[in-house]
């Protein structure tokens, strides 16, 4: 469905002093250099699934995005998208997929919701009937009919956005990007699009490329993850795979009444952890304690804490897919 | 065809659209006509304060200066009107990244550009051309035989092209610059030259407006076959080449231009 | 306490001149769009002069006008104020409440700023352009013509030419709260401006009684009248005259602008931003 082979893209840069002085001197002379966005990246993605795409700011999660859907020309490497190339055959291609980000919207901004919905018809050629039954279908998944008649400069922006993500569905694409969908955005309205969102994927069998800081957007929704970091693919695999490969965290949480239960634990010194395989917090009298049971199993943390401290209401919990992805981000990846 | 078919309904619907959006902002839309149309009454008022104290411009009357002013205003309002949309790529569009929407829709992105807006403020100055146009018609006497006003209204199309094609031009710069806004503002004022008879500048500026940037095209040399039938195949013949060449020009830098975009934000 | 309170202002200064520098490309390519005007101009002058066959019009000879067209241009530039934009957009966007909370003086932050964005640049144009200006007066007239006297009162009314804009554009600016794009009634504000103030064709080409009904009118005292002075037309009680009418226009808009400021925060505070 989705072949991403060695994508890569470079910017160029101008370089500039600080100050006055800086920038007259680029005025006169200016400097470039380059700046590898986006180095060699690969993968694939199966029709019907949703991928989610992450990476910390700047990692070039954005840029991969603009290049599969046509609006960068790759430096170098190709991505084939139903068997097609999105800056070569660019016109029959953006007929398949549909596109939102979340921080810019397409709609038209001073017209009623209603009149963006007419054009797009027209533009991606929808025949009448089937843009009927495609508006029905759209106003019940993500609820439209409230405020259809709104201009669209009149939204809020949870309205805007469900507003937006039909827009890219009009012309029930076969593989639907989306940047950001739940950013800015309360509660209740991310649950709503996600609902949405995967109604839409189970429905349509409809191919899901979505990039989020919501980590909460990629556990609720993605069945795979590609995370990448300075341009590079760092993982590829699972949520199961990702916890199973990073995710041997747990973390051990009690309520304790001796006084410096923490100094007097000694994890460290007792087990030998290395330095990011261990942390500990203590709040009043709760202990929270990470580490990595790969290096100290389970049963060996919980005997010997129960040996040393009289504690109550001891729990042991998985990390949470956010907590991996924090340390990720953090440390890089090897 | 059924693309050229397609292409009109596109047009037609984008139309549709922007007279709704005015619609909204009435107001704000007289009041830029009426801005456009002073700025002309302003160019009259200084050619006739100008012909109160002279007989002639070095061989020029008032109603020949006029004459070409007012024919200037036509293709260039026409323009305006409806492909004024170039100019928000050079400022900010391109600038802002929301070029990308064009790039995600199966339309060619000049044309859609080209189309999603029209610039209702241009009535101003196509009113004011018409209008001009036709009050010194008549005296300018026998001479304006209707096989010259069928030729005046023929080549109208092509004189709006070389001011589409000069502006698609340095719009597309943007695409490598970010911005270009003002270097589209330096051809439009270069423009200024259109409007008076190009016999009042020098050589220098002569070759310059009739051959490099082109604006003596537009007005001046149809101008001297629609009053004097002078030399169809010149001042007719070079406008005609000039917008195939400019327009030609355009379309290709435009195309380039886009494989370049680097949009915005990370 | 002056000095305390211009100090306030000193950042805003600042970031007008980094912005400038920014974008100075940019500037100078506008510039040389203002400056091709400048040459068709005197183009049409110099055939207006050839074809009229009388050395003098309306009191100016050719080479006078050269000077005047000239003169006109680096007015405008030096006096040039951007409020009536920055002001309609801020009305637009709502970021003018942000101001209201803000223990500067909305009018004078945006003085500052556009004073920093200007003053590298008008120094780096006025000066080449004014000596430029008296080697040409002098070989086209043949005897040195520079008034230092006169260079001195034109910088003066430069100043109130620029006070006059900068307050009469904030007030403009206000017009957003009535209208929604600024654009159209901006370039009818600038047409009228570019008639009423002698850039398009000197006053003095106009009949008789339009010319003393545009004389007294704020905008002649914005180009005209600095213009004038540096050319020396003007002098004696002439000149007081209209140096003191400058000076009554900038306390006229500095006020109406005060005043329309403080409606507008009452406004802003009714409707709660």
């Amino acid at each position: 469905m989705i072949y991403v082979d060695k994508l890569r893209k470079e910017f160029k840069k101008t370089i500039k002093d600080p100050g006055l002085k800086g920038s007259i001197k680029s005025l006169f002379k200016p400097k470039s250099e380059k700046v590898v966005a986006v180095s060699d990246i690969s993968f694939e993605v199966p029709e019907g699934e949703i991928l989610g795409f992450i990476g910390p700011n700047g990692a070039g999660k954005s840029t991969v995005i603009k290049m599969l859907t046509g609006i960068l020309t790759p430096t170098s490497g190709t991505c084939t998208i139903n068997g097609k190339n999105p800056t070569e055959n660019r016109k029959s291609y953006v007929k398949e997929i549909g596109v939102v980000f979340g921080q810019r919207t397409q709609l038209w901004w001073d017209l009623p919701l209603r009149e963006t919905y007419g054009v797009l018809k027209e533009i991606y050629e929808v025949p009448e009937d089937s843009y009927k039954k495609r508006m029905a279908f759209l106003n019940e998944v993500l609820e439209l009919d409230s405020f259809i008649t709104s201009p669209v400069r009149t939204l809020s922006l949870g309205q805007r956005m469900r507003a937006d993500i039909a827009a890219s569905l009009l012309h029930s694409p076969k593989v639907l990007f989306l940047d950001e969908p739940t950013i800015g955005l309360d509660v209740v309205v991310k649950d709503n699009i996600r609902k949405a969102i995967e109604y839409i994927n189970r429905q349509e069998k409809t191919t899901v490329i979505l990039t989020t800081h919501d980590l909460a957007d990629i556990e609720l929704l993605a069945n795979r993850i590609v995370m990448i970091d300075k341009g590079s693919n760092v993982f590829d695999g699972t949520i199961g795979e990702l916890k199973t490969k990073y995710g041997q965290i747990r973390e051990l949480c009690f309520e304790t009444d001796s006084p410096n239960a923490a100094q007097a634990l000694g994890y460290e010194k007792h087990f030998g952890f290395g330095e990011d395989e261990l942390s500990l917090e203590a709040e009043g009298k709760t202990v929270k304690v990470r580490f990595n049971s790969s290096v100290v199993p389970v049963s060996d943390m919980l005997s010997y804490t129960l040996d040393k401290i009289n504690v109550s209401d001891i729990s042991v919990k998985d990390a949470d897919i956010e907590e991996i992805i924090r340390r990720l981000y953090k440390q890089g990846v090897e | 065809m059924k693309k050229i078919k397609r292409m009109f309904k596109i047009h037609r619907i984008f139309m549709a659209q922007e007279f709704k959006r005015m619609m909204e902002y009435k107001g704000d839309f007289i009041v830029g006509i009426i801005g456009f149309l002073l700025i002309q009454l302003s160019n009259l008022l200084f050619l006739w304060i100008i012909f109160s104290q002279i007989p002639n411009l070095m061989g020029w009357s008032m109603n020949e200066v006029i004459f070409i002013y007012g024919f200037s205003l036509i293709p260039k309002g026409i323009d305006h009107f409806f492909f004024d949309n170039l100019w928000a790529i050079g400022h900010f569009i391109v600038r802002k990244g929301d070029f990308d929407k064009y790039l995600t829709r199966p339309v060619n992105t000049l044309f859609h550009v080209l189309v999603e807006k029209i610039q209702i403020d241009a009535f101003g100055e196509m009113l004011t051309g018409i209008a001009l146009v036709c009050v010194t018609a008549p005296s300018l006497g026998a001479s304006l035989s209707v096989f010259r006003i069928l030729i005046m209204l023929a080549i109208i199309p092509f004189i709006t092209l070389i001011y589409t094609g000069i502006k698609t031009i340095t719009a597309s710069i943007a695409f490598w610059t970010k911005r270009s806004g003002s270097i589209i503002y330096v051809f439009y004022m270069f423009n200024d030259f259109a409007k008076y008879p190009a016999t009042i500048y020098n050589r220098f500026v002569q070759n310059i407006i009739t051959y490099i940037i082109p604006f003596a095209l537009t007005s001046y040399y149809p101008a001297l076959f629609i009053l004097k039938g002078e030399n169809p195949l010149f001042n007719l013949g070079m406008p005609v080449l000039a917008s195939f060449v400019l327009m030609g020009a355009g379309i290709i830098v435009w195309h380039k231009g886009t494989r370049a975009y680097e949009s915005a934000g990370s | 306490m002056m000095k305390r309170k211009l100090k306030i202002y000193l950042p805003f200064v600042n970031a007008g001149i980094q912005e400038v520098a920014t974008y100075r490309v940019n500037w100078i390519f506008f510039m040389l769009g203002n400056a091709i005007a400048c040459f068709v101009s005197y183009f049409i002058w110099a055939a207006v002069y050839s074809s009229g066959g009388e050395e003098s019009m309306n009191g100016f000879t050719m080479p006078q006008m050269v000077v005047y067209i000239v003169l006109m241009f680096l007015t405008s530039t030096i006096i040039a104020s951007d409020g009536a934009y920055v002001v309609g957009e801020e009305i637009r966007d709502g970021t003018i409440a942000t101001r209201l909370i803000k223990p500067v003086s909305y009018n004078a932050t945006f003085l500052f700023q556009e004073l920093g964005n200007k003053l590298p640049t008008e120094i780096a144009i006025a000066v080449p352009m004014i000596i430029v200006v008296e080697i040409a007066r002098t070989v086209m007239s043949g005897e040195v013509q520079f008034n230092a006297l006169n260079l001195l009162l034109y910088i003066l009314s430069c100043v109130a030419a620029y006070l006059i804009n900068f307050y009469f554009n904030i007030c403009f600016g206000f017009l957003a709260f009535v209208i929604k794009y600024l654009w159209g009634a901006n370039m009818m504000k600038n047409c009228i401006i570019g008639f009423l103030s002698g850039t398009v064709i000197p006053l003095s080409f106009l009949p008789d009684a339009l010319e003393r009904v545009f004389l007294f009118l704020p905008f002649a005292s914005l180009n005209y009248t600095p213009v004038m002075i540096y050319m020396g037309k003007y002098s004696g009680a002439e000149l007081c005259y209209y140096l003191g009418l400058q000076v009554f226009w900038v306390l006229f808009f500095f006020g109406l602008s005060k005043g329309l400021w403080k409606a507008s925060v009452k406004r802003l505070t009714v409707q709660g931003g």
